[in-house]
């Protein structure tokens, strides 16, 4: 049952990773748009993203509960040590979820939505952005563990971790990996010069990207950073990050071809491939504190416990997939049928 | 005061804002399928406005209650992180099935907010059905977790240490079912009074009549049921927490000495000091017989209880008797409704709509005077009787900052949202058929 709750652990994490990216990142490509575009954009991914746009957000919520549930230890060093940055994460989602439908759902269209639209757009800019310090602080070597809070000041014990160089690239990496994701998704939903538009966005987020991505292996490598060393150490790592730089070859003739659905599978398998390259350095280590790396499965919750959690998993993943499967299908997020495309096309 | 203070603050700020968006959320999607049944059988357009209209709502309400819910989830460990770091795997299995009743509400929601022309006219409808049953079971899944706090079941606690973990023994605890029951009720009467006595005062600003006492009548019919029926499931919390928390019990009626035949107090003025009420309405035997049944039988007083295990006994006390008086009143309004269904003239009387009108607050009042009561009342445990609150706080100081922090965003979310409802009601008057 160990395996069913680490399955679900790490597939709502990557979902979230995915999905709330992308809603994430649409929120960055409108910020980053001109006047005309950020019209043009709000009302698409009003359109794509509109029905299942709060589910996305709900994974983080199941992450949280496996973790404080099944991984107790983990749970522990992760709210009390980013108690700061995960309130900024909070607050990011509060504020990006009710702009999002005061802006759709007000009763009418005035001047307040300039309120909910600058709201929106900074808060889907700074919330991954705090996310990926979040991720970067576990990582970072810099975290101090321990019972013994006076000893310590408060700046090194709430702060330094995730309050860094490292962090913040850390932080604008998965910003920009949201931004792609999201003008990727987007160009198979528009026509004309709308999609011109996104296939720029993308383009650019991907240079971005590819650039951030180096920069932040050049700066951990250079500071010695224990994550950054094994991970280009790592020989499966290396040949996931090379294998995603190869597939982005394949990527751009499909959006150019307009196979939007391809296209989209091969975005998503990109985020697959440098979530599973982060983590399988160090599995199951992957906090690394200051003189320690902790395993994820040290001191896990009794066997009744993860039984009954791995029960709940299966049940409540029997119903809500073929859930959301059907809603994306229903609304055409995904199609199943080359023929569907095929329409599409014509 | 002390980073404790803070935190507890924070937490029953936060909880008690959630609270009310959670219980509108879970709510209102009954209104909005019953008006949507009516349009789709009698195909008046008055009840596709009051649908639509009642839909945004919907929708702003779900994602204020998801949001704030999202931010519970992360501070019951941010503030609490000892707290959880126990309590979490043994109360987890209702968590991670409200969170699958919740993703599921979410899915139905995107279904049924987007569905419109576009999917089978009943599957559509279903959908909303599907939005209010998965909210209500939410609501009760989430109650357990907190019926354990009261009622810890489920493990042993042997030198400290939590051991024989039965997660589904501690999700099944004593206190669940009283509180489940209560809680979903008062939501209902809530929100229902509510939203009644919004539509009753436009009714008295007499804009477009005819929409607002459609929705008035949908509105109250469930919060009149509901109201009769709370005092039948208050009357089951109190035996259970008689039996199970004597001094919770003792804290709501300010009793402080033991005795046989005890007397029911009503209203009065707590002297914590001297240890007892003045100016008070005394029932003579009637605690006794509501707790257990027997006008004769023991309750148990404060004095009982060792000085750090008493709850503060002023503020439970006037809770309690706050709950318990809207309550009443609430039941009787609900009566008052089911005449005037017989009595159709009483519908054209102002007064009748000032009455309702000033009812609406109410029923959030008493919610949030119940949920001190269960809170306040349990302390200074956060597990009953195996950990006190004090011991759970988080070691980061500086949570003053926090506090303030979420007290201004949530008023101003709580402004906003107050704001957005005023439009809402303005555009459904000013809409033309």
């Amino acid at each position: 049952m160990l395996y069913v709750v680490l399955f679900f652990l790490l597939f709502s994490l990557l979902l979230y990773v995915l999905l709330g990216g992308a809603d994430f990142g649409a929120g960055i490509v409108e910020l980053f748009s001109s006047r005309e575009n950020k019209k043009v954009n709000r009302d698409t991914i009003y359109r794509v993203m509109g029905p299942i746009w709060e589910a996305n957000h709900i994974w983080l919520i199941i992450l949280i509960v496996i973790l404080w549930i099944a991984f107790p230890v983990y749970f522990n060093i992760i709210i009390i040590y980013l108690h700061i940055p995960l309130t900024l994460v909070l607050l990011g989602i509060t504020m990006r979820g009710v702009s999002f439908v005061f802006r759709h759902y007000d009763a009418f269209q005035d001047r307040s939505q300039l309120v909910y639209n600058g709201l929106f757009r900074f808060s889907s800019f700074v919330t991954p952005i705090f996310l990926g310090m979040c991720f970067a602080a576990l990582v970072g070597g810099q975290l101090i563990v321990t019972e013994d809070y006076t000893n310590y000041g408060f700046y090194d014990l709430f702060m330094a971790p995730w309050f860094n160089g490292f962090s913040i690239l850390m932080g604008l990496f998965y910003a920009s990996l949201c931004a792609f994701l999201a003008s990727t998704l987007l160009i198979g939903e528009s026509e004309g010069d709308i999609r011109t538009m996104y296939i720029r966005k993308s383009k650019i987020a991907t240079g971005i990207l590819v650039v951030l991505g180096f920069v932040l292996i050049a700066y951990g490598f250079f500071n010695d950073i224990a994550f950054i060393r094994d991970f280009v150490t790592n020989p499966v790592s290396i040949i996931c990050i090379i294998l995603s730089g190869i597939l982005l070859v394949p990527l751009w003739k499909f959006i150019r071809a307009g196979r939007r659905i391809l296209s989209r599978y091969f975005a998503g398998m990109q985020v697959v491939l440098v979530l599973f390259a982060a983590l399988i350095a160090h599995f199951p280590y992957v906090i690394i504190t200051s003189d320690k790396e902790i395993s994820l499965l040290e001191k896990i919750s009794p066997d009744s416990v993860i039984m009954v959690l791995g029960i709940s998993l299966i049940i409540g993943g029997g119903i809500i997939l073929p859930g959301l499967f059907h809603l994306m299908k229903s609304f055409k997020m995904i199609k199943i049928f080359e023929k569907d495309e095929q329409q599409f096309q014509k | 005061m002390e980073n404790l203070d803070y935190a507890r603050l924070q937490m029953a700020f936060t909880l008690g804002f959630h609270i009310i968006f959670a219980c509108i959320g879970m709510v209102m999607p009954f209104f909005m399928v019953v008006s949507h049944h009516k349009w789709l059988k009698t195909r008046n357009p008055v009840y596709l406005k009051l649908t639509k209209a009642w839909l945004k709502g919907v929708a702003i309400f779900f994602v204020t209650g998801a949001v704030s819910g999202t931010a519970l989830s992360f501070e019951l460990g941010m503030l609490w992180p000892e707290f959880m770091k126990h309590a979490g795997p043994i109360i987890g299995m209702p968590f991670s099935l409200e969170g699958a009743a919740f993703f599921v509400e979410a899915i139905a929601l995107g279904f049924y907010l987007y569905g419109w022309n576009k999917l089978p006219e009943k599957f559509h409808w279903f959908t909303g059905v599907i939005i209010g049953i998965s909210g209500v079971l939410s609501g009760i899944l989430v109650v357990a977790a907190n019926g354990w706090m009261n009622a810890p079941s489920g493990f042993e606690y042997i030198n400290g240490e939590f051991t024989n973990v039965d997660p589904v023994q501690a999700f099944l605890n004593p206190a669940w079912f009283s509180q489940a029951l209560h809680m979903t009720l008062a939501a209902f009467v809530a929100t229902s009074f509510g939203v009644a006595g919004i539509h009753a005062f436009q009714i008295l600003r007499g804009k477009a009549v005819e929409v607002h006492k459609s929705a008035f009548k949908i509105a109250i019919s469930f919060g009149a049921i509901a109201a009769l029926l709370q005092p039948i499931s208050g009357d089951i919390s109190a035996k259970d927490v008689a039996e199970r928390q004597p001094a919770k019990l003792a804290a709501m009626e300010a009793h402080f000495e033991t005795e046989k035949g005890a007397p029911l107090f009503i209203g009065g003025v707590v002297d914590e000091e001297n240890k007892e009420v003045n100016y008070k309405i005394e029932i003579p035997n009637a605690l006794s017989f509501l707790a257990f049944g027997d006008f004769d039988a023991e309750v148990k007083g404060l004095n009982e209880f060792p000085e750090d295990e008493i709850p503060p006994v002023a503020i439970v006390h006037y809770a309690f008797q706050v709950m318990v008086g809207i309550g009443t009143l609430l039941a009787l309004a609900g009566i008052l409704f089911f005449i005037s269904l017989k009595k159709k003239s009483w519908m054209n009387s102002k007064k009748y709509w000032w009455f309702f009108m000033l009812l609406a607050p109410l029923g959030f009042l008493a919610l949030e005077a119940g949920w001190v009561v269960t809170e306040v009342g349990r302390q200074p445990w956060i597990i009953y009787q195996i950990m006190r609150t004090s011991d759970a706080v988080t070691p980061m100081p500086g949570m003053k900052f926090s506090f303030f922090m979420y007290v201004a965003v949530y008023i101003l979310l709580a402004i906003t949202v107050t704001w957005l409802m005023q439009r809402q009601i303005k555009a459904l008057n000013t809409q033309k058929d």
